[in-house]
């Protein structure tokens, strides 16, 4: 009787394991489905046929040499490297990384390396990203998520069937971080900076006195 | 017991890291990991070739269940992962703790440590970590063929132990450590090996790691060292290069081995890869023993599905002595075998 009474408590703490162990994978299931695209092609192409995010903006309140130096600084806070100027042309690469999400865990699945250009007249300037490619990320021996491969995979190329569900939310990752980039970028050139007072200290708030 | 304790864990890490996300030095938790599962087919009928997975004869197999957990705030970061199934369980070292039906059956810990990024050029990690040593490694995501090496076999899998790494410039590193014996837990015998990795990347796309271990096990008859060079290059796009060459000998005449594989690999599509692994490995002479050879050719293929990847593969084993056994069980030189593997990773 007592054995019985083991083996099924045994059986109990065994299924209660199993169970968790199954909601864990079906969450995880569910996580993919919910996360699979909607075989979105919405990104603008260009004339060669690559994607793209190109924006014309008027500012004619800021001269050329302000709006080059602010776009620079960006630049800079953004972590772009390779970044090279050409008169009123800047181009720089950078990258976007792309996180695969469960509920409120997640972990990166790859990044989209891209390439930028801005270039300013009188009055305007235009910037455009481009040249998308996608690397993706497997985990390491350690268990850390690093590139699989040094060399990407342009976005356009076709992935074939069973991928094409996977590979177009990564056009939809680039259609999307994009579009905040360029929104924060848009931001920073037309933000007015403060003038910060060198040797401004931070008033002491005194608690003696009330 | 020990699945319901890792789960409840599990659960109070999830809700600290819920709680850790509205920090600004906090990433979220990282979980990840993989499924996979095999069926091999060996043509003499018998399980032949000393591959460390993929073992079982006609057999529709599991291979495991791995989880990964990541943790990073501000600078330190934590990575734990534990696998189940018959590779974490049976084919992964260490195991039970050898009494009664525990003998060898446990879950298998791949990785717990504990690291602390001083800058961004030096860092320090300890704990219990997958091996600095060779190509190939334990979880099937990380290989593009699924039997493994002999290499990889004879070679450690994991290593407890402190390390430094310092990042000289983003084409040279340095690794050096102090480290327990291979594939345990804990060292009876002391701290007793060292180790150092030195990493270099002279172009894009190529990375070559230089590895050493040496130290005395606890019972070894000498000291052993171990000399290893792992290296991959991306061609291009498509084309990728491998190579593993290593020696490992024990002092005073104890044997050891030495081999080297080389890996081929075209990607067709960005959904279909081929890979081919030639593999030459000879187990040290000792007195009055000559040491054996065996040279193996694999052909795999990578179908990715999103996360899934279909492995068929095919491997022919040929040894200058009669290793293997024919469907009769007479000895023979060689052997060959299919396989055709399922890998899930999320």
């Amino acid at each position: 009787m007592l054995s019985k009474f083991n083996r099924s408590n045994q059986i109990r703490q065994a299924l209660q394991s199993g169970g968790f162990l199954f909601l864990l994978f079906f969450m995880t299931s569910a996580s993919a489905v919910a996360q699979a695209p909607k075989g979105n092609d919405e990104m603008s192409r260009d004339e060669r046929g690559k994607y793209i995010h190109y924006e014309v903006v008027e500012k004619k309140a800021l001269a050329t040499d302000s709006l080059k130096q602010r776009a620079l600084g960006f630049l800079a806070l953004k972590k772009l490297k390779a970044i090279q100027q050409d008169n009123d042309e800047i181009r720089a690469t950078g990258k976007f990384i792309v996180n695969k999400t469960a509920l409120m865990l997640a972990h990166p699945s790859g990044e989209l390396l891209y390439n930028f250009t801005f270039e300013v007249k009188e009055g305007k300037y235009r910037f455009w990203l481009t040249d998308f490619l996608f690397v993706p990320y497997k985990r390491d021996r350690y268990g850390n998520f690093v590139p699989s491969t040094p060399k990407g995979t342009p976005l356009e190329d076709s992935p074939g069937k069973l991928n094409a569900g996977e590979w177009g939310s990564y056009v939809e990752t680039a259609d999307k971080q994009s579009t905040t980039f360029a929104a924060e970028f848009k931001d920073y050139l037309s933000a007015i900076q403060k003038i910060k007072t060198p040797g401004t200290k931070k008033k002491v708030i005194s608690t003696k006195s009330w | 017991m020990k699945l319901k304790s890792f789960f409840t864990f599990s659960a109070l890490t999830m809700s600290a890291a819920t709680y850790a996300q509205e920090t600004t030095t906090s990433t979220p938790l990282q979980i990840s990991g993989s499924v996979d599962t095999y069926y091999k087919y060996d043509f003499s009928k018998k399980a032949n070739i000393g591959t460390s997975f993929a073992e079982d004869q006609n057999s529709v197999s599991l291979g495991m269940i791995d989880l990964a957990l990541k943790k990073t705030t501000g600078k330190a970061s934590f990575v734990g992962e534990l696998s189940f199934g018959p590779r974490g369980q049976y084919g992964s070292l260490p195991n039970g703790n050898g009494e009664g039906a525990n003998a060898d059956n446990s879950f298998h810990i791949q990785n717990l440590y504990t690291s602390y990024a001083f800058t961004d050029k030096f860092s320090m990690t300890a704990g219990y970590m997958g091996t600095f040593i060779g190509y190939e490694v334990i979880a099937p995501t990380g290989n593009f063929n699924y039997s493994t090496s002999y290499l990889f076999t004879n070679g450690p899998f994991q290593n407890a132990g402190i390390k430094a790494n310092y990042v000289f410039s983003p084409k040279v590193a340095l690794m050096v450590g102090l480290f327990d014996d291979w594939n345990v837990y804990k060292d009876v015998n002391g701290v007793s090996h060292f180790g150092a990795q030195l990493t270099v990347s002279p172009v894009e796309g190529w990375t070559a790691y230089l590895n050493m271990l040496t130290g005395r096990g606890a019972g070894a008859p000498g000291t052993g060292s171990i000399y290893d060079l792992t290296t991959a290059y991306q061609v291009t796009e498509k084309v990728k290069i491998g190579l593993n060459a290593a020696d490992y000998s024990v002092s005073n005449d104890n044997g050891g081995y030495s081999g080297a594989a080389l890996y081929l690999q075209n990607a067709f599509t960005p959904g279909f890869s081929l890979g081919l692994r030639g593999e030459y490995f000879k187990s040290k002479d000792i007195p009055d023993f000559d040491g054996s050879s065996v040279t193996s050719v694999t052909v795999s293929g990578n179908f990715k599905a999103g996360g899934l990847t279909f492995i068929p593969e095919v491997r022919f084993d040929n040894g200058n002595t009669a290793r293997f056994v024919k469907n009769n069980l007479d000895p023979t030189k060689s052997a060959s075998q299919f396989s055709l593997a399922a890998v899930y990773a999320f």
